[in-house]
């Protein structure tokens, strides 16, 4: 049996956990129009990068970047959620710097449901 | 979960193969199911080594994404531990192979690189392998870097030759630290006064405060292993001998990390 309390109760749960993750959906949003008007883009085509995702460029990479690169390199195919459980960084940061290895062209991103996959873009030019 | 050890080193002829081929067995003696993998595609010597003639797929071929990984795991537990299990994948002596090898592009690296790191899944936890150990080819190349990014631990061996030291500790600043990586150091072809018990502390603070890693292991200079020839698996053939209770020394170690 449900009380009539814990019913009431869970409606305004569910109702912040859907503003939630609208937010982080508009948050995401943000930060790929972020990325790309730093690399004066305008949409999120697909891109070919320089080089592909391989040690070099990894070598190449900023630490912050490289950390989450070689985290999806292991993982194969991961959320941010996934990603920050590895690096003890915050989802948030994850998913930033994961959107930014997008814009870039080394990562592709699918949406299943309400979770975003990362994975390593395989046909980027070598 | 079982562990993947890369064995690399800065310059040849550091005794990455002494080592890790020695190592590979002392873990499978202590029970352990393990398997040695030759990536050193530019020089590869475990076919030599180990005198093993009929090979149908390399792993070369396993890179190439001819084979899958169970096709290339050749069973050497007959020879050196039925206990726990020896396995070792072979990387294609043949010049024809080699060339191939080291003609790959960067793309080719990447994929190479995934199916290094896919071995985590379908050994360690596909296959109850507690070890993966890979024998690298020396230096800052492609099939090396992508060896040390897919390990858990990396053993570094160097020797005390200045050009070698110097190296070294460029490679483990610029590369190892970069990448984040597990490393110990093992220190070989010492004199043998120097590795005595007085000696060790001595060796241990250089280490230390040159590489700023840990010492794994000390091998001293060994007539008997030059003598040897490379035919045979020290710590196989001579259980009594002094390299073989180091190399034990050392196994124990990795098994606690």
């Amino acid at each position: 049996m449900v009380s009539e309390r814990e019913v009431l109760g869970r409606k305004p749960l569910q109702i912040l956990e859907k503003i939630k993750e609208s937010l982080e959906r508009l948050n995401e949003k943000m930060e790929i129009m972020i990325e790309l008007q730093k690399h004066g883009r305008r949409e999120l085509e697909t891109i070919t990068p320089e080089a592909p995702l391989d040690v070099m460029t990894l070598l190449s990479m900023p630490d912050h970047l490289r950390k989450t690169a070689m985290t999806i390199c292991r993982l194969g195919r991961a959320t941010a959620d996934e990603v920050a459980q590895q690096t003890h960084r915050a989802r948030a940061v994850e998913s930033a710097y994961l959107n930014q290895l997008v814009v870039m062209g080394y990562l592709k991103k699918e949406r299943r449901g309400r979770k975003a996959y990362f994975y390593i873009n395989k046909e980027g030019q070598g | 979960m079982g562990k993947i050890v890369a064995v690399h080193s800065y310059k040849g002829g550091t005794g990455k193969t002494l080592i890790s081929t020695n190592l590979a067995v002392t873990l499978a003696k202590h029970g352990k199911k393990v398997c040695l993998m030759d990536l050193d595609f530019r020089a590869p010597s475990l076919s030599t080594l180990l005198n093993i003639n009929k090979v149908e797929y390399w792993l070369n071929d396993y890179l190439n994404g001819v084979c899958e990984i169970d096709k290339i795991l050749i069973d050497l537990g007959d020879r050196i531990s039925k206990q726990g299990g020896f396995f070792v994948g072979l990387a294609n002596p043949s010049v024809e192979a080699i060339r191939d090898m080291s003609s790959k592009d960067r793309k080719w690296e990447m994929r190479a690189l995934g199916r290094l790191l896919s071995l985590r899944n379908s050994l360690l936890n596909g296959k109850n392998f507690d070890y993966i150990i890979f024998d690298t080819s020396p230096g800052l190349q492609y099939s090396s870097i992508n060896a040390i990014v897919s390990a858990d631990l990396v053993i570094v061996a160097t020797t005390l030759d200045n050009s070698d030291v110097e190296g070294t500790r460029r490679m483990l600043r610029d590369l190892y630290d970069l990448f984040e990586k597990k490393t110990e150091i093992v220190l070989n072809k010492v004199m043998y006064e120097d590795a005595l018990r007085s000696g060790r502390d001595k060796l241990q603070a250089l280490v230390k405060e040159t590489y700023e890693v840990p010492l794994l292991g000390v091998i001293p200079c060994f007539c008997d292993i030059s003598r040897a020839e490379g035919k045979i698996i020290f710590v196989h053939e001579k259980p009594q001998h002094p390299f073989t209770r180091i190399l034990e020394d050392m196994a124990g170690k990795i098994d606690k990390l």
